[in-house]
């Protein structure tokens, strides 16, 4: 991938821009870059983003697959097949399907509860996701924890904790071991902004900070923490600023536009996986539904705003249109996509719905470890 | 015979187990540049390098969740508290993740938590606690808290080698205690070879047929001073350090609880919710009719660690108090 400086108009940005800066109509075409010489704004033009055929189709069906997998999830919560409840990242599949995208086999992603793209781009097969969401011996936890608290072992995933924050230092110290061990490896990790209000946030990023980590911070940004606004979690007029702050780069980006998001994804974690980390990115998305299955959004959410944001912003819509417009892809193709991810899904459910619930009987004896 | 301080012992076994194993590495707060707020780790640096002798931010809750974070990728990381009491910092860290992560099939967390614990001349109420309470009601941690040079050497090599998150606490108090000045029980010779300490084995102190005093950490001295003095008065006192707290020696309890059929426990922690409570409870359950009379318990009072001498003086157990407690069950 080449640099934003090479293929990039760049110019300078000012604090001024930071003002009034409108999410929507802003980082339409472009994105934010800081490092220690300054701050920018970079042109990004989508269209010459796209990659072969064979990946952009790949992308496609992760990011359709995504949606058909939630989907398929609230529908069985809905019919009393999830003990619990359930999160979903409606508005995030781009970012997540994105990022996790750029991870090789032997990186460790630590994701969020609104990233199933990025379990699923990570390579978790979505039966597994199923099973463990319907609380089955299947499952990647054998039913101790459920919905997206959970993790894939075999594939590099961490579990996650409820408590927001914690995540950041346990993914520095993931960072710290590939530093420890020369492994030229990064480590991708996704908090909300709601999370970056928590002391861990800032002690795990100040740490990777001093010690140089490989580590990429993605702040999803949806624009809500449960029911609270920006203004009420954060006084700086933008997250990406607190890089400056930690003395580290960050990026500002449009995380309903997948190829952009995968595109700063590759470059910070290539940065990472070169000794130039930690680095921070503030994905800017919309929650596009209530924080779980039991909350109203509606209920305090500005549903006009959304709408809009639905309407021109869905990172499915959205990467639907790129490829159309591309020419390279037909309608057939995009819809053959969609109709196979739905398929997958309901597939993954049916065999998820067919493991078993799992025995209590030694639950004791499985606390330690050998 | 090989006399050791406390602190040597624990150096020795970290510097033993880190030339062992390249896995095993060390963080905490001035532990590296500084050798330590208790020069545990003072020369580490210089020998081991700054990647596995980590002085970190001042951020127990960062640096533990990082230290948990690289325990999941295979390292083996020995994380130092300045003091126990700080270990609240990093509650969540332990407690909800790491503690946890096995049992939700997330695979083994190897970790020692280095806790400097228990009181230490007007300490005051933030460098004077004791921590087992506050992890022994959480399933998936270890606790260990030894109370002589010998078990501290050989059950931190047992916990730098065992698969999950161990809470090893250290007796500020013992750290330079004079080996020659230790009661003859606790003058255990340390071998020059490899040793380890299994984890959830007692130690019979001292033999005894009248009643049993069972206790850990810092009054195991206390113990072995009252048994001494009821000696003279003419009753025998069994004195049992259990060493290990999670898991504990249930076998040891009630073997001797069937001897004697009079117990005391004794520990420095608070009476209020102090672990002797769940012992007392298992001998109930298990042992009740082995019993001559009702079980006691000691420990400190039921307020934060004050600081003046009188007051410090007042809120731990004394030897008095055992005394008077062991004469008590005796005469019952």
């Amino acid at each position: 991938m080449s640099s934003p400086e090479m293929s990039q108009t760049k110019r300078d940005a000012s604090p001024s821009d930071f003002q009034n800066l409108n999410y929507f109509k802003d980082l339409e075409n472009q994105f934010l870059e800081i490092n220690q010489l300054g701050m920018y704004w970079n042109e990004f033009d989508t269209q010459k983003f796209i990659p072969s055929k064979e990946i952009a189709l790949e992308l496609h069906f992760l990011l359709s697959l995504t949606r058909a997998v939630e989907e398929t999830l609230d529908s069985a919560f809905r019919s009393g097949n999830v003990p619990g409840t359930a999160f979903f990242g409606r508005g995030n599949e781009g970012a997540s399907v994105g990022s996790a995208y750029c991870l090789t086999e032997e990186e460790w992603l630590v994701p969020m509860h609104r990233n199933c793209g990025s379990h699923l781009a990570k390579g978790h097969p979505p039966e597994s996701i199923m099973a463990h969401f319907f609380g089955r011996k299947d499952g990647p936890s054998e039913g101790r924890d459920g919905n997206f608290h959970m993790g894939y072992r075999p594939k590099k995933i961490t579990q996650l904790i409820s408590h927001i924050g914690t995540m950041v230092p346990i993914a520095t110290g993931l960072a710290w071991a590939e530093k420890y061990r020369d492994t030229n490896r990064a480590v991708l990790t996704h908090i909300g902004e709601g999370g970056t209000s928590s002391g861990d946030f800032h002690e795990g990023i100040n740490l990777a900070s001093v010690q140089q980590l490989p580590l990429v911070v993605i702040i999803d940004n949806n624009q809500y923490a449960y029911k609270t606004l920006p203004e009420k979690q954060y006084a700086c007029k933008s997250l990406v600023l607190k890089s400056t702050g930690y003395g580290i780069p960050g990026f500002l980006v449009d995380g309903t536009n997948l190829l952009l998001i995968n595109y700063i994804c590759g470059l910070a974690l290539d940065m990472a996986r070169r000794g130039k980390g930690p680095i921070l990115i503030e994905s800017i998305t919309m929650r596009s539904s209530g924080h779980s299955v039991y909350d109203k959004f509606s209920d305090y959410a500005d549903m006009e705003t959304l709408e809009k944001w639905v309407e021109e912003r869905d990172p499915i819509k959205r990467y639907d249109k790129l490829l159309m417009d591309s020419q390279i892809f037909t309608p057939e193709e995009l819809e053959d996509s969609h109709l196979r991810a739905r398929e997958t899904a309901v597939q993954a459910r049916d065999i998820a719905l067919k493991s078993s619930f799992p025995n209590p009987d030694q639950m004791e004896n499985e606390i330690f470890a050998d | 015979m090989t006399q050791k301080t406390y602190s040597n012992a624990i150096r020795e076994a970290l510097w033993e187990e880190m030339e062992r194993d390249e896995n095993v590495y060390l963080l905490g707060e001035d532990i590296g540049l500084g050798g330590g707020a208790f020069y545990i780790t003072k020369g580490f640096q210089e020998k081991f390098g700054v990647q596995r002798v980590v002085d970190t931010p001042l951020s127990e809750a960062g640096f533990t969740g990082s230290a948990i974070g690289s325990s999941l990728s295979g390292l083996r990381p020995v994380v130092e508290f300045q003091f126990a009491d700080f270990v609240t910092e990093s509650f969540k860290m332990i407690v909800d993740f790491a503690a946890g992560n096995f049992f939700r099939k997330m695979g083994p967390v190897p970790i020692v938590f280095r806790l400097p614990s228990a009181a230490l001349t007007s300490a005051g109420p933030f460098h004077s606690q004791n921590p087992e309470i506050w992890f022994f009601g959480t399933p998936g941690i270890k606790i260990v808290a030894p109370s002589n040079p010998y078990d501290a050497k050989g059950l931190m090599k047992t916990a730098i080698r065992d698969n999950n998150p161990v809470v090893f606490i250290e007796y500020k108090k013992f750290y330079n205690y004079p080996p020659a000045d230790l009661p003859d029980p606790l003058k255990l010779e340390i071998p020059e070879d490899d040793y380890v300490v299994p984890l959830g084995e007692a130690r019979v102190l001292r033999e005894g047929k009248d009643v049993s005093l069972i206790t850990f950490g810092t009054t195991v001295i206390q113990a072995l001073s009252a048994a001494d003095q009821i000696e003279d008065e003419g009753a025998s006192v069994e004195v049992i350090d259990l060493r290990s707290i999670v898991p504990y020696d249930k076998e040891a309890i009630l073997n001797s609880v069937k001897k004697t059929g009079r117990v005391l426990f004794l520990h420095e922690a608070r009476k209020h919710g102090g672990i002797s409570g769940e012992f007392a409870s298992l001998i109930s359950e298990e042992a009740f009719e082995y019993l001559d009379a009702p079980i006691i318990r000691i420990g400190a009072i039921n307020t934060p660690v004050p600081l003046s001498p009188p007051l410090e003086k007042a809120y731990l157990p004394s030897l008095e108090e055992t005394l008077f407690a062991l004469r008590d069950l005796l005469e019952y």
